[in-house]
């Protein structure tokens, strides 16, 4: 069976996810790789959601927040924006390619441009090939 | 953990998701997942009978969770969560699965739209298992509202409470009430006196004996929360005073546009080029004449200075018009003989009456021009030959020609902006401005006047350009917002929110700096850190920030997230 990349997805509740329902309104069509979870806030999204679940098989992960500029809670999507480039040295020193995990703006009233991110990243994931991390990283679930 | 009896429910949405998804396998696989007692799939969940069915399984089989794989849960979540808490099942112990506007909605291979519905459904139960029964909780709602402000928008939204029989502060910081209105002679369309308006409200804020009017005065902080709010006002810069504060209504207004930032209209170097407010002056005093004492012949008003262009604000400031169309009355009536010319680039007339107003104003003997938008009439003085002062030359839209209109006086129509201490307003009552400077309302349609922070409320012109009768409804529909949460007396507080274990709270206060509501108070005592229920808006960004794991996000608490991480990557 050809290899089939799974995506996840965390999307911020007032933007993101609101142009991710957006896009199925509109019933713009994009690859079904992608899983969504929902968060209130891309603030919210800790780097260990991101290795958690490249820990757990997951190819790729897409973090998808409001504009900057327009977050609900004025400026979570700065603090989601200043983690990332952390979060991909740290990526970088797991031994996973930074370009498995991706931070893109996606505002409430754009349902195609979350259906092209989607598609985008779908094939480069594609084009990379299963994350091996799965069974290297092992990530333990911390206790909150 | 008590036995879980999870109940899943996996709607067809008639053929919306039936049609791609095999709803049918998709129950068939919950039944089989950890925790679930029942999986049932139905036409419509949100109908009376589907919800029914959840109140009845979890009434008669002792359901403890309950699943609903649908439609987007910003579409239903209250539904279901409502259904719960009927049938005894504390709400927070629902939770969906977005199988329509997520998957069957965007995906057309059955397959592995099934598939995905499957991974999403088992997240939910997944997820499910760990939610935990939330409860909200109840505050204190003081009654007085502090008003900052005391132009129309703040004596309308001050009279209104204090007629309800409720204590307002108005603090203002200038020497009167009034604002902006008292510097406008009569109102469009009906030529009714704007300070007969304002005096009216002026003397009946005057004698309100539960209004306290704080002139000269600021507000220099705002703690607290709804209901519970605390503001340092001081008076001549002096020393503050704290005023117990329910909620807090922002009617700081506007102030208008430059007009000397554009230069091709020689605002500031032609002595007869004036702005609508220098116009304004004359009017009240009575008497149209030029800089040197004499009638004008000739009229030019021009619209749209500052607004609706690239180079200043692309906004349209929603008052030139009808103010362009009374100035073009006013100069007939005053000087029957001069000859009034209105250039405009579109004209708005869009409020009640105002259609009507430019038919009448066209029938005194208006000459309308059209000019493009991005382009610009140019102003110059006139040469000796001529029987006039200055000359406008315009690409004219309507006749498609270049001309030349003679003037002796040129009124700039100036827009509104937002004031420049609008962000010290915003970062005082912790609100939004947009990218003009403009205060963000909670909802443009549904909720204009409150705003993303409980028990703050914006009105008037501080939001966005509007006339007085705009600004009139919003201050009274915030008064109408606030005089209902008074009445009901207490606030209800929304069960999600952060807390932090104080066990494991180092007390490095990194949190309290990153909460955009001041919602986390450090106790100095116990050097803890704690959170304010009613101010948290639960982003979370508190609780991936703090290096010690010690702050809990309600109902998005990072083992719910790695259930559903666990859930769709199985």
């Amino acid at each position: 069976m050809s290899y089939e990349p799974k995506l996840v997805g965390f999307l911020c509740n007032w933007c993101s996810y609101t142009g991710a329902d957006l896009a199925g309104t509109s019933r713009i069509q994009y690859p079904p790789n992608i899983r969504i979870i929902r968060v209130m806030c891309s603030a919210r999204i800790d780097p260990s959601f991101v290795l958690q679940s490249l820990g757990k098989g997951a190819d790729g992960v897409l973090i998808c927040g409001c504009h900057p500029g327009d977050c609900h809670y004025s400026e979570g999507n700065y603090k989601a924006m200043r983690r990332y480039p952390l979060l991909k040295r740290l990526l970088d020193a797991y031994g996973i390619e930074p370009e498995r995990v991706r931070l893109a703006w996606v505002s409430a009233s754009v349902g195609q441009r979350f259906a092209d991110v989607v598609a985008d990243m779908t094939e480069r994931l594609r084009a990379l090939g299963p994350c091996r991390v799965k069974t290297a990283l092992q990530t333990d679930q911390i206790e909150r | 953990m008590d036995d879980l009896k999870i109940g899943v429910y996996v709607c067809n949405c008639g053929t919306n998701i039936a049609h791609v998804i095999d709803a049918e396998s998709v129950r068939a696989y919950a039944a089989t997942l950890p925790g679930v007692k029942i999986a049932r799939s139905y036409r419509y969940m949100c109908s009376n009978p589907g919800q029914e069915m959840i109140v009845e399984d979890i009434r008669s089989q002792g359901l403890n969770r309950v699943v609903v794989a649908a439609c987007s849960p910003r579409m239903h979540e209250k539904t279901f969560r409502n259904a719960c808490r009927s049938a005894g099942l504390n709400p927070y112990l629902c939770d969906m699965a977005n199988i329509r506007e997520q998957c069957s909605w965007v995906h057309s291979d059955s397959v592995a739209a099934t598939e995905k519905a499957m991974a999403l459904t088992r997240a939910a139960v997944l997820r499910v298992a760990c939610q935990e029964p939330l409860a909200g909780l109840t505050a204190e709602m003081c009654p007085t509202t502090l008003v900052l402000g005391g132009g129309i928008a703040g004596l309308t939204a001050a009279l209104e409470l204090a007629e309800g029989g409720f204590p307002v502060v108005i603090v203002e910081r200038a020497d009167k009430l009034g604002g902006n209105l008292t510097r406008v002679d009569l109102t469009a369309p009906h030529f009714d006196s704007a300070r007969d308006l304002v005096r009216e409200r002026i003397a009946h804020v005057r004698s309100n004996p539960n209004i306290t009017v704080m002139l000269h005065s600021e507000l220099r902080r705002l703690s607290g929360f709804v209901g519970n709010f605390t503001g340092e006002i001081t008076t001549n810069g002096g020393k503050p005073t704290h005023v117990k504060l329910g909620n807090v209504v922002v009617a700081t207004g506007y102030k208008e546009f430059d007009a000397g930032r554009v230069t091709h209209f020689g605002y500031g170097k032609l002595p007869n080029v004036i702005t609508s407010f220098d116009f304004e002056r004359m009017l009240r005093a009575g008497r149209i004449e030029t800089r040197d004492g004499r009638l004008p012949q000739y009229a030019a008003i021009i619209h749209c200075v500052g607004s609706r262009s690239e180079e200043f604000h692309g906004y349209c400031s929603r008052v030139c018009c009808m103010t362009a169309l009374k100035y073009a009355n006013e100069l007939k009536s005053a000087i029957p003989t001069c000859y009034v010319s209105d250039l405009y680039i579109d004209m708005h007339a869009f409020g009640k009456g105002c259609e009507d107003f430019y038919k009448r104003s066209s029938e005194v003997k208006t000459m309308f021009l059209m000019y493009g938008k991005g382009d610009h009439p140019v102003i110059r003085r006139a040469g000796s030959g001529d029987d006039c002062d200055m000359l406008i030359e315009v690409e004219e839209r309507l006749s498609g020609e270049h001309i030349e209109i003679p003037a002796d006086l040129v009124i700039l129509l100036v827009g509104m902006e937002a004031r420049k201490d609008a962000t010290d307003v915003a970062r005082l009552v912790n609100i939004s401005q947009d990218k003009s400077g403009w205060f963000i309302e909670s909802h443009p349609k549904l909720d204009p006047v409150a705003t993303t922070t409980d028990g703050v409320y914006i009105v008037g012109t501080c939001a966005s350009p509007k006339d007085i009768p705009d600004t009139v409804a919003q201050a009274r529909a915030a008064a109408a917002r606030i005089l209902a949460k008074i009445a009901k007396g207490k606030i209800e507080i929304d069960g999600v929110f952060a807390e932090v274990r104080e066990e494991q709270c180092s007390g490095c206060r990194m949190c309290n700096e990153l909460c955009p509501y001041s919602a986390i108070e450090f106790d100095a005592d116990k050097r803890r850190s704690h959170v304010i229920p009613a101010a948290c808006k639960a982003c979370g960004a508190c609780v991936a920030a703090c290096p010690s794991a010690a702050i809990k996000g309600r109902h998005f608490t990072d083992t719910q997230i790695f259930a559903q991480i666990e859930g769709v990557l199985l």
